[in-house]
């Protein structure tokens, strides 16, 4: 198949579309679940005695967890469009595959560690493992969904195709995706949801730790709640960031061709982000102020 | 039958200057791990052999993409070429990464950025301790831990892509597996980046800011050295494979 330069910019804008949808719905995952980094103070809240109804997985590291999902979906869709089936079919099945088995991690995986907690008595409670295990399902196999569908457009339609199998495109960007949950949307389930009861942006002192809320809007709070609440900000930005991985790592090679111009180009959309990121600094000082005030300062004052 | 020739142990070498590139880079990666992740400390809310693994890997994807053109493998410079691409990639990558963490730091969390480890960013000379607030070890992610990921990303994307620049062109010539050599050597350039992301992650203990980060000049020459060993074992086995084991 031969692609101008249109057509390669459509099919880029649709991976693109697609790593947004499977960045969001990974960070959300991860956070009906409770994984990674924020989940270590879903595993302390006992053995402070705050006791609480969330799910607890934390299978491995997101991106070793998401890596071997996809993986497992790229070898299913593999063997079966080497069997002829229609492509989506063979990328729906696949997904469909290492969202069960994934799913057999997060059961076992929660089962295990709140086993682990008896001395400190967390329940374990069978309504949250039956209803938020299925939740845990769906969200991952929307994101093998589209990042196996990355994989093939990568491997299948691009032109040139890309010298990596489905398979191992599917576990990199499982990794990537992972990554990038676990360094984005985490945060906003770590540092905010978790510690929601504490005014907005006092900066969390670590004397808090395992001190979560464990009453909802309404009732008691679950995974549900959380994802819920995670579902505005934290997601979206995630699939942004993985979006934008997508997107402009492959923009500067199909616009400017592989050159040198390409690769600078590359390094010019990174000072960009740079100068960015300084932007967001200065405004986020100027909007919230300092902590502490100057020691001078109070002198001049006094 | 592998033959120890000047070719060889030059690959060798390579390969053990790659994995010390990439471990060098896992220093310069501001990674604040769980703490980061409820605010608790500067840089991301993940762990080190994490983030730098994930973006050497999109470095990888970029890299071996430009190798697999044919005008690039004809070309005389491939090489700096292909280190370009690889660096393009894990740069973008982790650009994109710390920018939006920073969004959710700045509205999700609503905490201003500051560095624990100096009193003023060396790169804007913006203040630093007025802005942490009490009990942490910092938050977010001030320009000088940004300019320092962004250094580690292209250091650990030029050290990926080194290793299946290598590694692809020795199994495109091998008998046994020069069907696959893309996908073995990618395989490969995998293990051995993971590998390097695990060794400095002794010494940066979790937490560590960048460049400026006084544990980054006290740890960084003792795990280098591990690397560049533990690397140049992995070359030898890496070009065993291509060759076969008779």
């Amino acid at each position: 198949m031969v692609l101008d330069l249109t057509m390669s910019m459509a099919i880029l804008a649709f991976m693109g579309a697609l790593a947004t949808i499977a960045g969001c719905l990974e960070d959300l995952e991860s956070d009906v679940g409770s994984q990674s980094n924020p989940n270590s103070q879903v595993q302390l809240a006992p053995q402070m005695n705050f006791l609480h109804r969330i799910y607890n997985k934390a299978i491995s590291g997101e991106p070793i967890s998401n890596g071997l999902s996809a993986v497992i979906g790229g070898i299913v869709t593999t063997v079966m469009l080497n069997a002829k089936f229609f492509p989506l079919t063979a990328i729906v099945l696949g997904a469909f595959v290492a969202a069960i088995i994934y799913g057999i991690f997060a059961t076992t995986s929660y089962a295990g560690r709140v086993a682990s907690q008896s001395r400190f008595k967390q329940p374990l409670y069978m309504d949250i493992m039956r209803y938020t295990t299925p939740s845990i399902i769906a969200h991952n196999f929307i994101v093998c969904l589209c990042l196996v569908a990355l994989a093939y457009i990568q491997s299948q339609i691009l032109v040139p195709a890309h010298p990596f199998s489905i398979p191992f495109l599917a576990l990199i960007w499982g990794i990537s995706v992972g990554a990038i949950g676990s360094s984005v949307g985490d945060v906003h389930y770590g540092a905010e949801r978790e510690f929601q009861n504490r005014e907005f942006g006092c900066g969390l002192n670590t004397a808090l730790s395992g001190r979560i809320v464990r009453r909802a809007e309404s009732g008691l709070r679950n995974s549900i709640d959380n994802v819920w609440f995670c579902a505005k900000y934290g997601g979206p930005v995630t699939g942004i960031a993985l979006g934008l991985t997508v997107f402009l790592s492959s923009w500067p090679t199909t616009v400017f061709g592989y050159t040198w111009i390409a690769i600078g180009v590359g390094v010019a959309i990174v000072l960009v982000m740079v100068i960015l990121n300084r932007l967001l600094e200065i405004n986020v000082k100027n909007a919230y102020g300092p902590y502490k005030e100057e020691k001078n300062e109070k002198e001049a004052a006094a | 039958m592998v033959v120890l020739d000047p070719t060889t142990l030059i690959n060798v070498l390579l390969i053990a200057i790659s994995g010390t590139l990439v471990c060098i880079a896992v220093h310069f990666i501001p990674v604040g791990g769980a703490p980061a992740a409820m605010a608790q400390a500067t840089g991301i809310g993940t762990g080190t052999v994490e983030l730098a693994a994930g973006s050497g890997l999109v470095g990888l994807i970029t890299a071996s993409a430009m190798y697999a053109i044919p005008s690039v493998q004809a070309d005389p410079n491939a090489m700096a070429l292909v280190l370009a691409a690889g660096a393009m990639g894990s740069m973008i990558m982790l650009a994109s990464t710390m920018l939006a963490g920073s969004l959710v730091y700045a509205y999700g969390v609503g905490v201003p950025f500051a560095s624990a480890q100096v009193k003023k960013d060396p790169i804007t000379g913006a203040r630093q301790d007025l802005y942490m607030s009490k009990g942490t070890q910092g938050q977010g992610l001030p320009t000088v831990c940004f300019v320092s990921g962004i250094i580690g990303a292209a250091l650990g994307g030029i050290g990926g892509a080194l290793i299946y620049f290598v590694l692809v062109k020795i199994y495109a010539t091998s008998a046994l597996i020069g069907g696959s050599a893309a996908a073995v050597a990618g395989v490969f350039t995998m293990g051995v980046f993971y590998v390097n992301a695990v060794v400095p992650s002794y010494g940066v203990g979790g937490t560590i800011e960048g460049f400026h980060d006084p544990k980054f000049s006290r740890v960084i020459p003792k795990y280098a050295l591990t690397s560049f060993v533990v690397s140049a074992l992995c070359g030898i086995l890496a070009i065993l494979i291509g060759g076969g084991l008779i």
